[in-house]
């Protein structure tokens, strides 16, 4: 583990989950630089013998996901169709769920519905209420 | 009567007797050599240079003790002179010849002159990445300090060669078909063999091209000399000079060679350069946003700013394809492909190529954006596109719009009365995905309003009075407000203008606008007619 | 040369332009903007003077509109938008020659972050109906980009164009770098003062006050820089060595906020300012900055002092008193106050507008003077 967490830094920590499943933690932008680390650390738990029953990315802690980050995503995700993984994305701050709405593929990178109670519920859509963007916070 | 021995006759040094009044006493063997016409009785100022004829006088006057040496220069040679006190007051005269000293101080000197030249010279033939401007600096440099005139003779471009040449500060660019072999060593030189000796040039058999125009007086002597490139040669150089001037001697050759060999590393980085921007220039031309212009009555403007950081050209791009007439559509697209750099580039050329492939589809973009989406669908990776489709017709005041968006930020409506409406259309991004849906909206524009396609450089361009703030799309709206009734340049200008305020000096991803407006005039001018052909890819 | 008119010949014709041109412009009438312009043409005036007494005229008579309240930015924009067209569409009906043989290449460009083109443009047909081969390219160019595009075209000039002041740093980068590769540069634009006294200190060439000049300037030829170096900032700006300038620039968004902070602290009034109205003040305070920076760089107090009064007639026209801006021009003289040159301009600043609050702002001019 890093022990300075700037504010460009990017972490990835795999942890299993109560059912024993992976569960990868983000921390930092995902963008070109990082989205590459994604795919393979994903991968690799996608990859095991047999494949877990489901893969949770936690993205609590992710401040940026542009459109290579997404690519990834994206490609995770077709992975783990192929070899029947739920894939989950927990924690989406609001600026990946906008992302995921205007994409049109928040249906494709679900939450998984039924465990979406106990995450942070998405914020209001800035679009629709005309508010500007609070500053990020530091 | 001799006040020295016959040793003395012999002696090592030169050495003058002279009487008080300035008459040559006598001069031994070596001196004989110095001053020829040093014989007993001849008047010292006639027979030797002023410098000792004076310094004679101030021995005589002051007594040679308090004179110490003097030394100077008689024809070629450098002379110091030292008196000591004789007989009858005469005084002797021993000289010393300090000729290889003087000589080996002049080298020094020119040495330092050629290395501060190298040192000048090759600051200024770094100076520009213009081959034209190198050849040309080359030639002025060598024509100054080397020779009388200078030719360059680049390789061979088809069947030209370029040429500079130059005498008198002056340089020309001509492009001749030249047979290198009517110049001795010329066709080696070019091919970066080792130069040939000066002396085996014949002046007499120089072609007229390899004489520049007002090269005073016949050619004296040549010098050809390669300049070598990067792995291969960037030409070569020749130096002439006047039948009146001394000829080139071995060690300006060899410094000849020196410098050609500065000039040929600049030439061929200029070279170099020249190539990668040409290859990038035909790549990018594919690229390039098209200029914009009014189509059957409705304005379409376009803005592009790339990102500075290249590595990361997210690769933005707009296109429009007008109607055959004015009851057709015009399809306008502008999107936003994932990735960066020369993929991101393949993809958006990609994108292009088929959607005007699909052009006769464009009545239905849900059917469009799916054989778009099978076209684009690969297993190897998931770089998605997302954009905007605009099917725009004008009848009589009323501007007819169809909008679809496939994963991009929806189109936003520029009311005349300054509201601005959000497009009401959504889709799944292109490229990724085996299965994409999208919604289509329909609506119209009055004279004046505008559609404005954008892509998230601009909502997510970074920065504002504090530094640490998103454009943001109320912002944009805002912006837009205030440009209810603007023709669609003003408005791509007002709003790439306000994003670049608002990122100051900040790093930033491509921002690709476009603007569609319902012309206030709609007088189908002649500028229609020329530039119709020119929006289709 | 030969296609100018004589003032006798033209100045009827051109006043009619200007009239018909002006109407267009604030009907936002395309059409009839560009009739204005092909009928001067039509009748025997010569392009560089429908270029510079017609359309130069109106646009500038747009900018003093806009500075007296009577136009509104959108209205400007249209204008310039207008305007850009006409003249694309002169270049259809007075095709300007091929470019004279020997008479010279120059590329026209607007320095980095600098958004009036117009003025370039303009210049950059006047050049080729004097038979010039020009390159124009357009608004803010970022300066690797123009570097590399002189590189590349090696032209025998390069007229540099910048209206405001707070982009003479970046105006310098480019002159210095253009020099460097052998390029001499034609300073041009209200960024450089009114007496060009900013381009003779960032080393341009030359300076001219218009077209015209730049035109004679250009005819005359400047002579290519032989230096081969990029010359230091230092050797150009020796002030710049106490690194005032380095670090309000560096420090500017900080200078922002923490006024902006002692603003609202200072003035109950802005505590009940909306989010955008917050937003306005954080910008006006950045501008202040900015002008701030660019007269530490020149080292030139006048620079900034020059930027608060015409700042103060702007609001005054808008029935703002210029006082508004002395809170924050105390808050950041206390910023700063370790910073003998900022203070001292920022100390001048204060007494300009404590003077201008007293006399009028100057008339208007009116376009046909």
């Amino acid at each position: 583990m890093t022990t300075m967490h700037h504010d460009d830094s990017f972490d990835l920590t795999t942890v299993r989950d109560e059912a024993g499943d992976p569960r990868i933690g983000i921390v930092g932008a995902l963008d070109w630089d990082t989205a590459d680390d994604l795919t393979r650390t994903a991968s690799a738990c996608l990859g095991a013998d047999p494949a877990p029953r489901r893969l949770s990315l936690d993205c609590a802690r992710l401040t940026l996901c542009d459109s290579l980050g997404l690519a990834s995503l994206l490609m995770i995700q077709r992975r783990a169709a192929e070899v029947g993984t739920l894939l989950r994305l927990l924690n989406r701050p609001p600026s990946l769920q906008r992302i995921l709405e205007i994409t049109g593929t928040s249906d494709v990178l679900a939450a998984n519905g039924a465990e979406t109670g106990e995450l942070t519920p998405p914020e209001p859509d800035r679009a629709t209420t005309g508010a500007p963007l609070p500053p990020p916070q530091t | 009567m001799s006040s020295v021995g016959a040793s003395w006759m012999r002696a090592p040094y030169p050495a003058l007797v002279v009487d008080a009044a300035g008459a040559v006493v006598e001069a031994n063997t070596r001196a004989a050599v110095l001053f020829p016409r040093a014989t007993r009785g001849a008047w010292l100022e006639d027979v030797a240079p002023r410098w000792l004829t004076e310094a004679h006088r101030r021995a005589v006057a002051d007594g040679t003790d308090s004179l110490g040496h003097v030394g100077g220069e008689h024809g070629e040679w450098s002379l110091e002179a030292y008196p000591t006190t004789g007989s009858d007051g005469h005084v002797v005269w021993w000289l010393v010849d300090d000729t290889d000293r003087l000589l080996a101080e002049r080298a020094l000197r020119s040495e330092q002159e050629r290395t501060a030249f190298l040192a000048d010279a090759s600051s200024r033939l770094l100076a520009s990445l213009n081959t034209e401007r190198c050849m040309e600096v080359t030639v002025e440099l060598a024509a100054e300090y080397l020779a009388d005139a200078a030719v360059l003779v680049a390789p061979a471009t088809g069947k030209r060669h370029p040429l500079a040449t130059g005498t008198g500060g002056r340089v020309t660019h001509h492009s001749l078909r030249i047979d290198p072999a009517m110049v001795p060593g010329l066709a080696e030189a070019l091919q970066g063999f080792p130069p040939v000796p000066s002396r085996w040039i014949d002046p007499a058999a120089l072609p007229g091209w390899a004489v520049p125009e007002g090269f005073a007086g016949p050619v004296g002597s040549v010098v050809v000399t390669p300049l070598p490139g990067h792995g291969v040669s960037a030409g070569a150089l020749i130096l002439l000079r006047r039948s009146d001037q001394a000829v080139f001697d071995a060690s300006e050759e060899v410094f000849a060679r020196v410098f050609a060999a500065r000039a040929g590393a600049a030439l061929s980085a200029a070279r170099l350069y020249g190539e990668q921007t040409g290859i990038t220039a035909t790549l990018m031309a594919e690229l390039l946003p098209p200029a914009l212009r009014q189509v059957h009555g409705v304005e379409f403007a376009g803005g592009y700013r790339a990102s500075k950081d290249s590595e990361r050209v997210g690769g933005d791009f707009y296109d429009v394809h007008p109607g055959a007439g004015t009851d057709q559509e015009t399809l306008a697209v502008l999107g936003d492909v994932c990735g960066k750099g020369l993929e991101a580039a393949v993809l958006t050329g990609k994108i292009r190529n088929t959607l005007h492939a699909l052009l006769p589809l464009a009545g239905d973009h849900g059917h469009l954006l799916r054989l778009l989406n099978g076209a684009l669908l690969t297993s190897r990776h998931t770089r998605f596109a997302t954009l905007v489709l605009a099917s725009v017709r004008r009848r009589g005041s009323a501007t007819h719009l169809r909008l679809t968006s496939a994963g991009h930020p929806a189109p936003l409506i520029v009311r005349n009365d300054g509201t601005v409406e959000l497009a009401d259309t959504s889709g799944t991004l292109i490229g990724a995905l085996p299965e994409v849906r999208s919604s289509t909206t329909h609506l119209t524009l009055r004279p004046g309003e505008t559609c404005l396609l954008y892509t998230d450089g601009v909502t997510e361009a970074h920065g504002g009075p504090l530094g640490d703030t998103m454009f943001g799309e109320s912002r944009l709206r805002a912006a837009l407000a205030e440009c209810a009734g603007m023709p669609a340049e003003a408005v791509v200008e007002r709003v790439q203008m306000l994003v670049s305020q608002w990122l100051d000096d900040n790093r930033h991803d491509d921002i690709a606008v476009m603007a569609i407006t319902a012309a206030r005039t709609a007088h189908l001018t002649a500028v229609d007619g020329h530039t119709a052909g020119r929006y289709t890819a | 040369m030969t296609r100018s008119t004589t003032a006798t010949d033209g100045r009827p014709a051109l006043r009619r332009a200007r009239r018909d041109l002006w109407r267009a412009v604030c009907d936002r009438d395309e059409h009839a903007a560009r009739q204005a312009v092909f009928t001067c043409l039509d009748t025997g005036t010569g392009a560089e003077a429908v270029l510079l007494d017609v359309i130069a005229a109106v646009q500038r008579k747009v900018g003093t509109e806009w500075a007296a309240d009577r136009f509104t930015v959108a209205q400007e924009h249209a204008a310039t938008a207008i305007h850009d067209r006409v003249i694309a569409a002169m270049a259809h009906h007075v095709p300007p020659p091929e470019p004279r043989p020997g008479a010279g290449t120059v590329t026209v460009a607007c320095v980095d972050g600098e958004w009036h083109a117009l003025p370039a443009r303009i210049l950059n047909e006047v050049l080729r109906h004097r038979g010039y081969g020009t390159e124009f390219l357009g608004a803010q160019v970022p300066t690797p980009h123009l570097i590399a595009h002189l590189h590349q075209t090696a032209p025998d000039a390069l007229a540099l164009s910048s209206s405001i002041a707070t982009r003479l740093p970046d105006a310098h980068t480019a002159i210095t770098a253009a020099q460097a590769i052998g390029v001499p540069v034609l300073a041009g634009g209200g960024a450089f003062g009114a007496d060009g006294r900013y381009a003779r200190l960032l080393g341009a060439d030359a300076w001219a006050p218009d077209a015209r000049a730049a035109a004679a300037v250009l005819d005359a030829r400047l002579p290519r820089p032989r230096t081969g170096a990029v010359r230091q900032t230092l050797e150009d700006l020796p002030h710049l060595a106490d690194q005032e300038y380095t670090l309000v620039w560096r420090s500017k968004r900080q200078l922002v906020k923490n006024t902006l902070g002692g603003l609202e602290t200072r003035l109950p009034a802005m505590r009940a300012y909306s989010e955008e109205q917050r937003e306005r003040t954080a910008e006006d305070v950045a501008h202040i900055v900015d002008f701030l920076a660019a007269a530490l760089y020149t080292d030139d107090a006048g620079l900034f002092t020059g930027f608060l009064t015409w700042t103060g007639d702007i609001l005054q026209a808008r029935g703002v008193p210029a006082r508004v801006l002395d809170p924050g021009l105390a808050l950041l003289g206390e910023e700063l106050k370790d910073f003998p040159r900022a203070a001292d301009f920022l100390a001048r600043g204060r007494a300009t507008l404590d003077d201008r609050s007293a006399t009028p702002p100057s008339p208007t001019p009116s376009l046909d003077t």
